[in-house]
C-alpha cells in the first residue's frame, strides 16, 4: 500500500512577529509584510512532517507540497523547510496574505494537485492544517478537497493509524479537549492536521540537497495564480485591547496567596 | 558528505564572494561545482547591522543598484557629526571634557545640549554611500545566489568548526544536535566568513596562529534599534547623525534615517571602556534619551533590537588569509576599517576578491592550495583599496588607550597623515575591579550592600550600580523605553532550536565564583547570562550570539562555541 | 427577500443549545426569510424548542447523528438547496467546522470562518489568529458563515411542543464510521472547558531558579496541586508544550492540546491566572476570551503582562503557588 500524499501549505509571518493591517489599492495587507520572517503556517507544516512520517512508513509512497506563495518568500521558507523533510515542490505564485478569499486559493491550488504528472486519486491524501495562522479554519483545504472529489474528510486530526486492510484509524480534536475516533476505509481523504505528535525534524544537509533538486526548478517555473481580495472590507484593525494594568510589587509571596485564592473563590 | 567549495556563514562577505563566484559559473567548460553555504540563524539576514557605507564594493558588484529596490535603503542625503554634552550629570569626563563641556554651555552653543561639528574630515563622510539594512539586502543577495542554482544557502545550520588535517584544513563539522550528530562536509576549499566569533574562524586562529605582530585585541558591542519614528519628527530619509560624548565619553553612536519613517539608533560599547558595569543596553537607552535625539524620537515605537560584537583590531587582527585548502574573508579576516569605523563593504569587497580568485583557480583547474590562493585572493587583496585604507586605519585607535580626547587626536592624525602618524597606546591589561572603579562615588560597603541585595532579588549588579552611580531611572513606556527582556521579543522573539547544547560553557566554576567584576553578566546583550550559584546561568533561548561573553572575560574562562539561532529578525 | 438558513445539529430528545439559539438570534437580526435546518437521528424536540422563529427543515436519521463528513455536508447541501438560502449560518462547533467550507464549495458560494458580529449585512471577523478584527461585506451568494459562541443574545423559544418540520432528503453514504469519543490523557483530566478559571503555565517554570538551577519535579507538583485546588482548566505557553515534545524533562501532564495563544487554542474562561509567562502569546492571543485577567512575573516593566492583565503580581510563582495550594487546599 502506497499513497501519494499532497501537502498543502501557505506561508505566514512568523507568529512572533507584530503584526499591523495597513490599506493598499489591492485590499488589506500587513505592514512591512515582505520585510517580516515568514514560516510555513505552523498547522501545515505538522502536516507536512506526519505526511513525511506516513510516508516513511509506506514504501513507494510519495509527498508533494504546494503551496502558494510570493516566490521570493517562498524561496526563504523552503531554505529551512527543505533540510527538515523530503518533498517535491509545486509552487504558485501569487500572495501569501490572509485576506485574499480561501475559495480563490482553493481553486488554485486544485487545479496544481489536478496537473500533478501520475496523479492517482484513489492513492491520493490531501494534507493540510485544520487551522491558519492567516485566514481560516481549513476552509482552504476543504474547499480544494471538494474540488478533487474527496468526501470523506477530518479537520483537528492529531493522529491517523493505517491498518493492515488500509483502512484509517483517525483522532480528530472536538470540544472539550477530547478526541473523536473515527474509523475510513482509506484514501482519498482529506486530513486537516492540528498539531499531531510528532517532534519538529532537525535540519538535515542531506535531505536539504536532496530537495534542492527539485525545490529551485519548481520555483523557476512557478506559475502566477490569479488570487485577488475580492471581498468588500469595510475595516481591518487591530482590537483593542488596552487594559489598565494594577501592578502589585513589593508585597510578600504569602500576601500575594492570599489576594489570589479570595479572587479564585469569590463569585466572578 | 563532499562538496567542491563550502562556506561557513552567510553574512556580507559571503555575500560578494557567492554573488561574484556564482556570476562566473558554470565555467566554460560546463564544469559547476558544488558549494554550499552555512548559516546558524533561522534565515539569511538575521544577522544585526543597519549600516552607513560608501558601498563602494557593493556599488562594485551591482552598478545599477537602486535603494528603492530594497526595503529600508537610502541614499545618504545629509551627514553631521554632533558631540553630545551630558544633560543628566552621570556621565565619567575627564577634567578637559569637562572644559570644554563647559566653555561650549558658556558660549549658548548647546540648544539640545550638543555640538555640531563644523566639518567632517573626509575620511570619516559617507557623502554619495547609502544607508541599508543589512538583513534585507543579504536577503536579497541570498535569493539571487540561491535562485542561480549555483550555490545552497542553508540557514538554521550551525559549522562547529573547520576539519584540519595535519595543516590542511579539509571541510566543517557541523553541530551536534541531540537527534542526529553533526555530519562533516568535506571541500576541496572552505571559506571561513562566520564573523569575528565564529567557530571556524577562532579554530583557525588557535590552530594556526596570528601572522608576528598580529593580535585580535580590540572588541566592540554595537547595540541599536529599529525605530518607527513619531508623524511628527522631520527627518528626511537618508540623514545619518555621528555621534560622540554620550552616554559616556567613550561611547560612539549613530542614528539613520531609512525610508517610510524608520531609524536605526544605536551605539558601540568599546573594549577599551574600562568601565567593568558595561551595560550596553542600559547606556543605550539613555542615549536615545539625549535631547538631541528625543525630540526626534519621542512618540516612535521599537521596532526591533539587536546587538553583535565587531572585532575592532581591524588590519593588526588580520589572521593568514590563506592555507592550504581554505581562506578566509570578511570581519573576521581583519578587515574592518577601524578609522573609518566601516566594515561591511569592506567585508563584501574581500568575498567579491575570493570569488574572482576561485574563479581563477577553478578555470585554470588548480587546487586550492595556499600558495595558489596566496597567488589568486592575497594578491588581490593587497592591491586593493581596501588594503590601503586598513593600513591608514591600522593605528588610528590606539590614543584610545589613553583617554578619549588622546584618541580623537589620534584618529585625525592618522586619517590626515594616510597613517603616517598615531598616538600610541597599549590596551589594559585588566578591567578595574568593581569596588575600585567605583571608588569615587561608592564605599566597598555600599558596593557589597548593593551586591548582596541584588543577588538575593535576583536582579542585575551593573543596573542597580548605575543607579547608585547617578544615571536617572528609564521611564518605561511599554513602546520605546521597554525592559530589555520586551526588546528580546519585540520584532521577532530570539530564537534557540531544540536538541542543541548549550553554547556559552564556563570552563572553570570555581573562577567564577571568585570573579568579583561578572562582566560577562553586564555586557551580556540579551540578558541572557545571569547571577548563577557559583557560575553565572546561561539561558540559551536569550543569546543572540554576540560574543560579548567570550572577550569580557579577563580570566579567559568563557568558551564560545557553535550554536543555533539567535535574533529572528530581519529588518538590522 | 433573501433566505437565511440556520444549520444546528441536534441530539435526540434535546432542545436547540445556548450556540444554537445565538446563531438563530443573530439570523432574525438579518432582516430575512429565517430557515432552520435540523440534522440528526430524530430532530422533534429540537424542532419544538425553535419552533417559530422560522421555517423547519430537517434531514433526519441514523446516518446523521454521527459527527462525521460526508453525511454531515450532504445534509446541509441538501438543507440548503431546499430553503434557496443565500445566506447559511451555523455555529462554529466541531462538525460545522469540518464541514461547511465543503458545503461551501458544493454549492458555488464562499464561506467566512471565525465571525464574531454581524449587523446589517457586514460581518466582524478575525484573521492572523485573533491579532486582527475585520469587518466586510459580500457581493457572492451563497454566504455561508461560522458564527463563533458569544456572538450576541440567543432566541427566546416561544413555540409549542410537537412543530412541524418539513422533511428533506439526503445522501447518507459515507466510507467513515464515528467510533465515539475519548479523553487524551489518562488520569486527571487538565482542561476543562467548564471552569470558571484557566490556569497558564509558562516557560519560565522550566528555566533555571534563583538558585540556578531547574526545579521541575516541584513546578510540577505546584501546577497540578494548583489545578486540583482550584478546579482550572490548564493552558500553557507554545514554548512548554514544544518541550514536552521533544524528550525534555519536562512537565509530563502537558501536551499541545493544552497549548493556548497563536498557534494553540483561545479559551473562554472568566478569570485567567497566567503565571512565569514572560512576553508569551497567552497575553496576547490566547487571553482574548478571558475576562478578568492575572498575572505573576518577576518583572514589574513586563510589556506583556502590562495593558493585557488586570493586575501583575511581580513575585516568585514558586513561592506564590506553595502559599496558594495550601490556601485553595
Amino acid at each position: 500500500m502506497s499513497y501519494q500524499i499532497v501537502v498543502c501549505a501557505g506561508i505566514v509571518p512568523d507568529p512572533l512577529q507584530t503584526l499591523e493591517p495597513v490599506s493598499t489599492p489591492q485590499g488589506p495587507a500587513l505592514k512591512n509584510e515582505a520585510m517580516l520572517p515568514a514560516v510555513l503556517d505552523p498547522w501545515a507544516a505538522h502536516a507536512l512532517y506526519e505526511a513525511n512520517h506516513l510516508a516513511k512508513n509506506m514504501p513507494g509512497s510519495k509527498v508533494y507540497l504546494v503551496s502558494l506563495a510570493p516566490k521570493a518568500k517562498l524561496q526563504q521558507v523552503l531554505m529551512t523547510i527543505a533540510q527538515k523533510v523530503s518533498f517535491e515542490l509545486i509552487a504558485l505564485d501569487g500572495p501569501s496574505t490572509g485576506f485574499t478569499d480561501s475559495h480563490d486559493v482553493a481553486a488554485a491550488l486544485a487545479a496544481a494537485i489536478e496537473a500533478i504528472p501520475g496523479l492517482d486519486k484513489s492513492r491520493l491524501l490531501l494534507f493540510g492544517g485544520w487551522e491558519s495562522a492567516a485566514r481560516a479554519a481549513g476552509a482552504t483545504l476543504s474547499m480544494t478537497g471538494e474540488r478533487l472529489g474527496i468526501r470523506e474528510q477530518f479537520q483537528g486530526v492529531d493522529s491517523l493509524t493505517v491498518g493492515s486492510d488500509g483502512s484509517f484509524e483517525i483522532r480528530e480534536r472536538v470540544e472539550g479537549g477530547k478526541h473523536l475516533v473515527s474509523q475510513c476505509s482509506g484514501a482519498p481523504a482529506v486530513l486537516g492536521w492540528a498539531t499531531g505528535n510528532l517532534p519538529e525534524p532537525p535540519n538535515s544537509p542531506q535531505v536539504g540537497m536532496q530537495n534542492m533538486r527539485t525545490v529551485m526548478p519548481a520555483l523557476q517555473k512557478a506559475k502566477p495564480a490569479g488570487v485577488a481580495v475580492t471581498q468588500q472590507y469595510a475595516s481591518v484593525a487591530l482590537p483593542k485591547q488596552q487594559r489598565s494594568t494594577r501592578i502589585v510589587r513589593d508585597v510578600a509571596a504569602a500576601e500575594v496567596a492570599r489576594e489570589l485564592a479570595q479572587w479564585i473563590r469569590g463569585a466572578h | 558528505m563532499d562538496v567542491d567549495i563550502v562556506c561557513a556563514g552567510f553574512g556580507p562577505a559571503a555575500g560578494g564572494f557567492l554573488t561574484t563566484l556564482t556570476r562566473g559559473l558554470p565555467l566554460a567548460d560546463g564544469t559547476l561545482p558544488q558549494i554550499l553555504c552555512y548559516e546558524r540563524a533561522d534565515d539569511i539576514g538575521f544577522g544585526v547591522s543597519g549600516v552607513v557605507t560608501k558601498g563602494r564594493g557593493i556599488r562594485a558588484s551591482f552598478p545599477d543598484f537602486d535603494p528603492a529596490s530594497v526595503p529600508m535603503a537610502a541614499p545618504v542625503r545629509s551627514e553631521k557629526v554632533l558631540y553630545l554634552l551630558d544633560p543628566v550629570g552621570a556621565s565619567r569626563r575627564s577634567a578637559t571634557l569637562r572644559t570644554a563641556d563647559s566653555l561650549l554651555r558658556a558660549a549658548g552653543v548647546p540648544e539640545y545640549e550638543a555640538f555640531e561639528l563644523p566639518h567632517i574630515p573626509a575620511f570619516l563622510e559617507k557623502h554619495d554611500g547609502l544607508i541599508l539594512s543589512r538583513g534585507q539586502f543579504n536577503h536579497g543577495v541570498g535569493g539571487q545566489v540561491m535562485m542561480s542554482g549555483a550555490a545552497q544557502i542553508w540557514p538554521g545550520m550551525p559549522v562547529a568548526g573547520p576539519l584540519i588535517e595535519g595543516e590542511r584544513v579539509v571541510g566543517v563539522q557541523l553541530l551536534d544536535h541531540e537527534l542526529q550528530p553533526g555530519m562533516e562536509i568535506r571541500a576541496a576549499l572552505t571559506v571561513a566568513a562566520d564573523g569575528p566569533v565564529g567557530p571556524v574562524g577562532r579554530q583557525l586562529d588557535e590552530h594556526f596562529g596570528l601572522p608576528e605582530g598580529h593580535e585580535k585585541r580590540e572588541w566592540a558591542v554595537g547595540m541599536k534599534m529599529v525605530i518607527d519614528l513619531p508623524e511628527s519628527c522631520p527627518l528626511e530619509a537618508g540623514t545619518v547623525l555621528h555621534t560622540f560624548g554620550f552616554p559616556e565619553p567613550e561611547i560612539f553612536g549613530f542614528f539613520y534615517v531609512h525610508p517610510d519613517r524608520v531609524a536605526s539608533a544605536g551605539i558601540f560599547v568599546p573594549s577599551w571602556f574600562d568601565n567593568p558595569v558595561r551595560t550596553s543596553y542600559r547606556y543605550l537607552q539613555h542615549y536615545l534619551m539625549h535631547p538631541y535625539l528625543w525630540r526626534y524620537i519621542e512618540g516612535g515605537r521599537l521596532r526591533s533590537w539587536g546587538a553583535k560584537t565587531l572585532n575592532e583590531s581591524g588590519r593588526r587582527g588580520e589572521p593568514h588569509l590563506v592555507g592550504d585548502g581554505y581562506a578566509r574573508i570578511g570581519e573576521g579576516s581583519g578587515s574592518t576599517n577601524v578609522l573609518t569605523g566601516s566594515g561591511v563593504d569592506e567585508a563584501w569587497t574581500t568575498g567579491v576578491l575570493l570569488g574572482e580568485a576561485v574563479l581563477e583557480l577553478l578555470t585554470q583547474s588548480l587546487p586550492f592550495t595556499k600558495e595558489n590562493l596566496e597567488a589568486a585572493y592575497v594578491r588581490r587583496r593587497r592591491a586593493s583599496w581596501l588594503e590601503e585604507e586598513s593600513r591608514t586605519a591600522e593605528k588610528s585607535r590606539d590614543g584610545f588607550h589613553r583617554g578619549v580626547v588622546p584618541g580623537l587626536i589620534g584618529m585625525a592624525l592618522a586619517g590626515f597623515s594616510h597613517g603616517r602618524l598615531h598616538i600610541p597606546g597599549a590596551p589594559h591589561e585588566h578591567m578595574p575591579a568593581v569596588a575600585d572603579f567605583f571608588s569615587e562615588h561608592l564605599d566597598a560597603d555600599k558596593i557589597e550592600a548593593i551586591r548582596v541585595e541584588t543577588a538575593a532579588a535576583g536582579k542585575p549588579l551593573h543596573d542597580a550600580l548605575m543607579d547608585a552611580w547617578g544615571w536617572p531611572p528609564i521611564p518605561f513606556d511599554g513602546q520605546l523605553l521597554v525592559t530589555q527582556q520586551d526588546a528580546l521579543l519585540v520584532g521577532g522573539k530570539v530564537q534557540a532550536a531544540p536538541g542543541y547544547a548549550d553554547h556559552v560553557v564556563f570552563k572553570d566554576e570555581s573562577l567564577c565564583a571568585s570573579c568579583g567584576g561578572q562582566t560577562c553578566i553586564a555586557i551580556c546583550s540579551g540578558q541572557a547570562l545571569t547571577q548563577g550559584e557559583t557560575k553565572p546561568a546561561f539561558d540559551r533561548e536569550k543569546c543572540i550570539h554576540c560574543g560579548a561573553c567570550m572577550w569580557n572575560c579577563e580570566h579567559g574562562n568563557v568558551e564560545f562555541r557553535a550554536g543555533a539561532g539567535g535574533l529572528h529578525s530581519a529588518e538590522n | 427577500m433573501e433566505t437565511i438558513l440556520v444549520l444546528l445539529h441536534t441530539e435526540a430528545g434535546a432542545p436547540v443549545g445556548k450556540a444554537g439559539l445565538e446563531v438563530l438570534e443573530a439570523a432574525r437580526g438579518l432582516g430575512g426569510d429565517v430557515a432552520i435546518g435540523l440534522v440528526g437521528a430524530d430532530c422533534a424536540a429540537a424542532a419544538a424548542s425553535v419552533a417559530g422563529a422560522g421555517r423547519l427543515l430537517a434531514v433526519e436519521g441514523e446516518a446523521f447523528a454521527q459527527p462525521r463528513y460526508a453525511t454531515d455536508a450532504s445534509a446541509a447541501e441538501a438543507l440548503v438547496k431546499a430553503a434557496g438560502a443565500g445566506i447559511v449560518l451555523a455555529p462554529a462547533t466541531s462538525r460545522w467546522a469540518r464541514c461547511l467550507p465543503g458545503v461551501a464549495q458544493r454549492a458555488a458560494g464562499r464561506i467566512d470562518t471565525h465571525v464574531t458580529g454581524l449587523n446589517d449585512g457586514t460581518l466582524t471577523r478575525w484573521y492572523y489568529r485573533q491579532r486582527i478584527e475585520a469587518s466586510l461585506r459580500r457581493a457572492e451568494r451563497p454566504w455561508f458563515l461560522l458564527l463563533e459562541a458569544g456572538i450576541g443574545p440567543a432566541y427566546a423559544a416561544a413555540g409549542a411542543a410537537g412543530a412541524a418540520y418539513e422533511r428533506v432528503t439526503a445522501e447518507p453514504g459515507s466510507r467513515t464510521e464515528a467510533k465515539g469519543v475519548i479523553a487524551p490523557q489518562s488520569g486527571e483530566q487538565t482542561i476543562k472547558p467548564e471552569a470558571e478559571l484557566l490556569f497558564v503555565a509558562g516557560a519560565g517554570w522550566t528555566k533555571k531558579q534563583k538558585d540556578g538551577a531547574v526545579h521541575m519535579d516541584r513546578a510540577a507538583e505546584l501546577i497540578l496541586g494548583m489545578l486540583k485546588g482550584s478546579g482550572a482548566s490548564l493552558g500553557s505557553s507554545k514554548s512548554l508544550v514544544d518541550l514536552s515534545g521533544e524528550g525534555h524533562a519536562v512537565l509530563p501532564f502537558l501536551s499541545h492540546l493544552n497549548q493556548v495563544g497563536q498557534t494553540g487554542s483561545t479559551p473562554r474562561h472568566a478569570k485567567g491566572l497566567a503565571t512565569c509567562c514572560h512576553g508569551e502569546e497567552p497575553h496576547v492571543v490566547g487571553w482574548r476570551f478571558i475576562q478578568d485577567r492575572r498575572a505573576v512575573n518577576l518583572d514589574a516593566n513586563c510589556g506583556w503582562a502590562r495593558g493585557k492583565a488586570d493586575v501583575l503580581y511581580v513575585a516568585d510563582a514558586f513561592e506564590v503557588m506553595e502559599e496558594l495550594n495550601r490556601l485553595l487546599g
